[in-house]
């Protein structure tokens, strides 16, 4: 065995409260796996835990603090500016006369090819986009609603006028587009003389039917306040006036909610005249 | 001794000795506020660790998937399967709830360490050549950290974070031109897309974390390479850094910060209730809930879109919408203003030196100025994306309160710069040590304009060489050198970090370190600790500078022999081997 | 937070100087209009009516006529109470909403002022100024699962998905739900107080009504807070001023700790 300096007495206690933390960390590592293997219960399982890991951290600070010297060190700093004599030497090594980077036709074709082979490995990142509908922006203003599109509750039901009575709101979706997550729609019965400004899709009878999607950041907009006829976007606070034509009011949406033209169907269930007034939800550069 | 004998294989073989030796001997600055990064990369190795055992679990899919298990209100509902597998991950396995909320907790806190970090370096001009690109490297993180969090935040597919996830979008959409391309580039097909959580999770799991790790090691790389800043103190000058041994100091100390970090985190996720996705129900496209709000990281975002007021208008007809100044010119400008500070400031103060001595904060008013009013503002941000929580604790109209905070976010962060520019300026021209001994005549020479000489900017970068009682010592220990410095009246003896095999290196080393200073060269043994509170230190531990000094004595002993040349160390013999 | 935001506003009834004002709006928008015909006794009173309607009468005019009106007419201060219906009455009386000393704009729970027998006089009393309105309905367990759906889709806009309430407009709440019993649940659906939207027959049937209630009165349970504790379920910033006090409170300070002896 080789012969190593001996090690310096500990300052009286330190040893002891270094190895009682280590103690506590391996009850801390016991008590989770035990925690753990009788079933598991969240709130132990992260003490026993925190335990492990703190005794661990206390032995190694106390350890570190008071038996090792610390501070009083110190180390030369070169400075990252090389003298230019230095620089210049790497430099001409680089620029030897026949280093590569100095034929510069070769280089200029070298670059047009790696050039080409970048703008060509953009291609398959064309893949990302949806290929079922080829251009984003009609996509963004089509919806599943149209002329003749019935109304369904969330049950899947097809909807009647008496199924919305005054001060509820009732979440309609187009029948065989119910998942889309541009076509949620409500529908509410106001009183058409209080209107101030009258829906232009219309109504029947004072029912009104709005796309549910704040035009402001597109969150659905299902706070409605019965009796002062507003709607509030839970996000952002933009509330929307439904008896002036969902205008904005409050918050920062701009644009009012785009409605949605409803008929009686003669099976006497509604059904949509036709898509939204405008694009739903939020604004777009196209969407004019 | 096995480990002795492994460590001697490599060493004959890779030849590492030299190098650990100077990594071991590499000397961290005491100064707390070193440590604050760490708690940031230890939050990201805790992220790591717990991430790596939840995508074991976690089922990144839309498809439909019909959850079974002990969260009885889901029990037989239909639901995505990203969603039925964190409920799963939640209820029903074991330990699996701890491991997502301490992941989601050491997310918090990764970001809230990376930014008191970034503070930390701002105010202290840590920045400064030749530190930018660490900087850049280090605003690069943050980005990251933030897109990352967000990630994993929506990743669950709950209706809290399908919100979040719709209005991200809705931003993307409102850039001009490209807007609707962008989205439908990152989603795959309108919102909400089958791709969707697939490509979040890639993301989430393999590029961003894998982006993270590599700049993580350049960032450390170049600490490493460049070595530390300090903050001024005797004996620091711009040529050395000052403070404590990697090994064994700073490694313990380290370790002890890691596992403290590990400690919080799992008392966190085990004791504090984060992201209840089981409450919040899976995502579906016509519901919300109130009240909403992201994850602070990205809430100021969210605090500029509520405040912003509903203003749009038409280029040829085409929209720019609202959302588009708060969410996509703001966090632009935010960023760059970032990567571009240590190229602004040094375009408009001249100074193109580098430094490795730190400014205190008060030395740079303008500043301190800056970064107290652009703390302020997304301060004011944060505070309001939670308006409406804000509104129903204070019982005031929401709206009014949108209002004074629309007023708020521009007149605090005027009013919190100028005073900090003015207590900076207070403190640098008095002299008061720290703010609580501020006088009004501080105050008053602080609102004075500037005094004609910049008396910091000329200060000479090196001690002054003709101090009186500064001096180098070198003194041989064995068959190995060592030096120090030393400032007697002041009390201050300094040891390097180090020692070396010749009296030549040692003096170059001193040289660098301090120049100008005169050097003594001390025969024999290692002169007497000079008084003051290093003292106790070198002399509790000069027995263990002492055995690292025979110990590296032995190492060259023994490469010696093995040589053939034979020569015994004085304190190395080695009994009984072979 | 919200038991402290509610009971901050709650005054306790003393009967001596028992000016008892109604809220505006809480009652006046009830759907009477489109409610089931009147029935004078309600079927589903939580106690028997036995006090009589002199009892109702007597504590209608002590506590609630001098806004409501002697025959419930309404007045300035307050709503008309015609035709509003048992279930109105009995849940702003049971949840403490009424009677209030003075009008505010929106009367948070506290504790019942009256006991369940003087509410159920009061109901009836109520119900002899006119026919109309819902009654109180009959609850019974139901499924969990499809209340949850339910919940999701009519209540969570307002009351949030995890049932800890969220502000409206105008200083309005819309409160916690994890003190109302299940009757106090389905009488909201079905009267809509305030500003909340009703939620009548046609909209909801009885069975979904009582997966409602269900689901309700499980998400009060501390059970669902499998995580610890849950910060008011307030949701993110809330732990993130959480993650903040840790990081600075616990990670920085260790940091400062480990750091100390630098002597700076």
């Amino acid at each position: 065995m080789r012969r190593r300096a001996p090690v310096p007495a500990a300052p009286p206690g330190v040893n002891r409260r270094i190895i009682l933390s280590f103690l506590t960390s391996a009850a801390g590592a016991i008590g989770f796996a035990v925690t753990y293997g009788l079933g598991g219960q969240t709130q132990w399982e992260g003490v026993c835990l925190a335990v492990a890991f703190a005794g661990l951290a206390t032995g190694l600070a106390i350890w570190g603090r008071r038996l090792v010297p610390a501070g009083g060190y110190v180390e030369e700093h070169e400075g990252f500016t090389p003298p230019p004599a230095e620089q210049a030497l790497t430099a001409a090594v680089l620029t030897a006369p026949d280093s590569p980077i100095r034929r510069r036709g070769l280089l200029a074709a070298l670059g047009l090819a790696l050039t080409a082979l970048g703008v060509a490995a953009l291609f398959p990142l064309r893949s990302l986009l949806p290929w079922d509908r080829n251009r984003p922006v009609p996509a963004r203003r089509d919806t599943p609603w149209g002329p003749g599109v019935r109304l369904l509750t969330a049950d899947g039901k097809p909807l009647r006028p008496e199924d919305v009575p005054a001060g509820t709101m009732v979440g309609v979706f187009p029948e065989g587009g119910t998942g889309a997550g541009d076509a949620p729609a409500f529908a509410v019965r106001m009183q058409p003389e209080r209107f101030t400004r009258p829906p232009s899709a219309g109504h029947l009878a004072g029912l009104v039917v709005y796309s549910l999607l704040c035009t402001h950041a597109g969150c659905p907009v299902r706070l409605y306040l019965k009796g002062t006829g507003r709607v509030l976007c839970p996000c952002h606070q933009s509330s929307f006036d439904l008896l002036a034509d969902a205008a904005p009011v409050a918050g920062p949406a701009a644009r009012p909610l785009p409605g949605l033209p409803i008929e009686l169907g003669p099976d006497g269930y509604l059904r949509a005249g036709g898509d939204f007034t405008a694009p739903p939800g939020a604004g777009f550069w196209s969407r004019r | 001794m096995i480990v002795d004998r492994l460590a001697r294989a490599f060493d004959d073989r890779l030849r590492l000795s030299p190098l650990t030796r100077r990594a071991l001997a590499k000397v961290f600055p005491d100064h707390w506020s070193f440590m604050l990064g760490e708690i940031a990369l230890y939050s990201f190795v805790a992220l790591i660790l717990t991430g790596v055992y939840l995508t074991l679990f976690f089922d990144a899919s839309s498809a439909d998937r019909v959850y079974h298990g002990s969260y009885a209100p889901l029990d037989g509902t239909t639901t995505s399967a990203a969603y039925a597998s964190t409920v799963r991950l939640s209820w029903d396995v074991r330990a699996g709830l701890l491991i997502r909320q301490t992941h989601h907790w050491a997310a918090v806190v990764f970001v809230a360490a990376i930014l008191v970090h970034l503070v930390r370096i701002f105010f202290t001009g840590a920045f400064r050549k030749p530190r930018e690109l660490n900087w850049l490297v280090g605003v690069t993180m943050l980005t990251l950290a933030l897109a990352n969090g967000f990630t994993g935040y929506s990743m669950p597919d709950d209706l809290l974070s399908g919100l979040g996830l719709r209005i991200i979008v809705s931003v993307v959409e409102s850039i001009p031109l490209v807007g609707s391309w962008l989205a439908a580039l990152g989603l795959g097909g309108e919102f909400p897309s089958d791709e969707m959580i697939p490509r979040m999770f890639v993301t989430h799991v393999l590029l961003v974390p894998a982006v993270l790790v590599a700049l993580v090691s350049v960032h450390l790389a170049m600490i490493v390479r460049q070595k530390h800043s300090q903050f001024p103190g005797p004996g620091r000058t711009e040529h050395n850094v000052v403070g404590s041994r990697l090994y064994p100091s700073y490694t313990l100390r380290s370790l002890a910060l890691f596992l403290w970090v590990l400690a919080v985190l799992f008392a966190l996720g085990g004791l504090v209730q984060i992201n209840p996705v089981w409450l919040y129900g899976p995502f579906a496209p016509d519901q919300s809930t109130s009240p909403a709000q992201p994850d602070w990281y990205v809430a100021w975002g969210d605090g500029a879109l509520r405040l912003f007021p509903p203003w749009e208008f038409h280029i040829a007809g085409h929209l720019v919408p609202a959302p588009f100044f708060p969410g996509v010119v703001l966090g632009g400008v935010t960023f760059l203003a970032l990567y571009a500070w240590p190229f602004l400031e040094r375009w408009c103060s001249g100074d193109h030196r580098p430094h490795q001595l730190l400014d205190r904060p008060r030395d740079h008013p303008v500043r301190i100025g800056v970064g107290v009013m652009a703390l302020t503002f997304f301060g004011v941000l944060v505070v309001a994306a939670g308006d409406d929580i804000l509104a129903r604790l204070l019982r005031v109209p929401v709206y009014d309160l949108l209002n004074v905070l629309r007023v708020l976010v521009f007149v605090l962060p005027v009013l919190a710069g100028a005073s900090a520019f003015l207590l900076a300026r207070s403190l640098r021209r008095g002299d008061a040590a720290r703010l609580g001994e501020l006088t009004r005549s501080d105050l008053r020479a602080g609102r004075r304009p500037a005094p004609a000489a910049r008396a910091a900017t000329d200060e000479p970068e090196l001690p002054a060489p003709d101090r009186p009682g500064e001096r180098i010592e070198l003194w041989p220990e064995g068959e190995v050198w060592r030096w120090r410095y030393r400032d007697e009246p002041a009390g201050v003896a300094i040891l390097s970090n180090r020692v070396v095999l010749t009296e030549q290196e040692a003096t170059e080393a001193a040289r660098l370190a301090y120049p100008g200073v005169d050097h003594v060269t001390v025969p024999g043994p290692p002169p007497p600790a000079p008084p003051g509170r290093v003292r106790a230190a070198v002399r509790r531990w000069g027995n263990a500078a002492l055995g690292v000094a025979v110990l590296a004595g032995a190492l060259r002993q023994r490469r010696a022999s093995r040589r053939g040349k034979g020569g015994n160390g004085p304190a190395g013999r080695r009994g009984g081997e072979r | 937070m919200g038991a402290g935001t509610y009971r901050s506003t709650r005054r306790r009834w003393q009967p001596g100087r028992a000016v008892v004002l109604g809220a505006a709006l809480s009652l006046a928008a009830g759907p009477a209009a489109l409610a089931a015909p009147a029935d004078p006794t309600p079927a589903g009173s939580p106690t028997p009516n036995r006090a009589g309607g002199a009892r109702g009468e007597e504590l209608f005019r002590q506590n609630c006529a001098s806004c409501h009106g002697q025959q419930g007419q309404g007045s300035q201060r307050g709503p008309s109470l015609v035709g509003v219906g048992p279930a109105s009455v009995d849940f702003q009386l049971s949840t403490g909403r009424m009677p209030i000393p003075h009008e505010i704009p929106q009367p948070g729970r506290g504790e019942p002022v009256f006991s369940s027998d003087e509410i159920a006089a009061l109901v009836d009393h109520v119900g002899s100024f006119g026919g109309g309105g819902p009654q109180i309905p009959r609850v019974a367990p139901g499924s969990l699962t499809a209340g949850r759906e339910l919940y999701a889709a009519n209540c969570a806009p307002c009351h949030g998905a995890t049932g800890s309430g969220a502000p409206l407009t105008n200083g309005w709440i819309a409160p916690p739900l994890y003190e109302a019993t299940s009757v106090q649940v389905a009488e909201a659906i079905r009267v809509g107080p305030g500003l909340m939207p009703v939620f009548p027959s046609q909209v909801l049937t009885d069975e979904q009504v009582n997966d409602l209630t269900t689901y309700v009165r499980r998400l009060g349970s501390e059970h669902l807070d499998r995580g610890g504790n849950p910060l008011g379920r307030l949701g993110p910033l809330a732990e993130g001023l959480v993650g903040w006090i840790v990081t600075l409170g616990l990670l920085v300070a260790a940091a400062r700790w480990l750091g100390r002896r630098a002597g700076e």
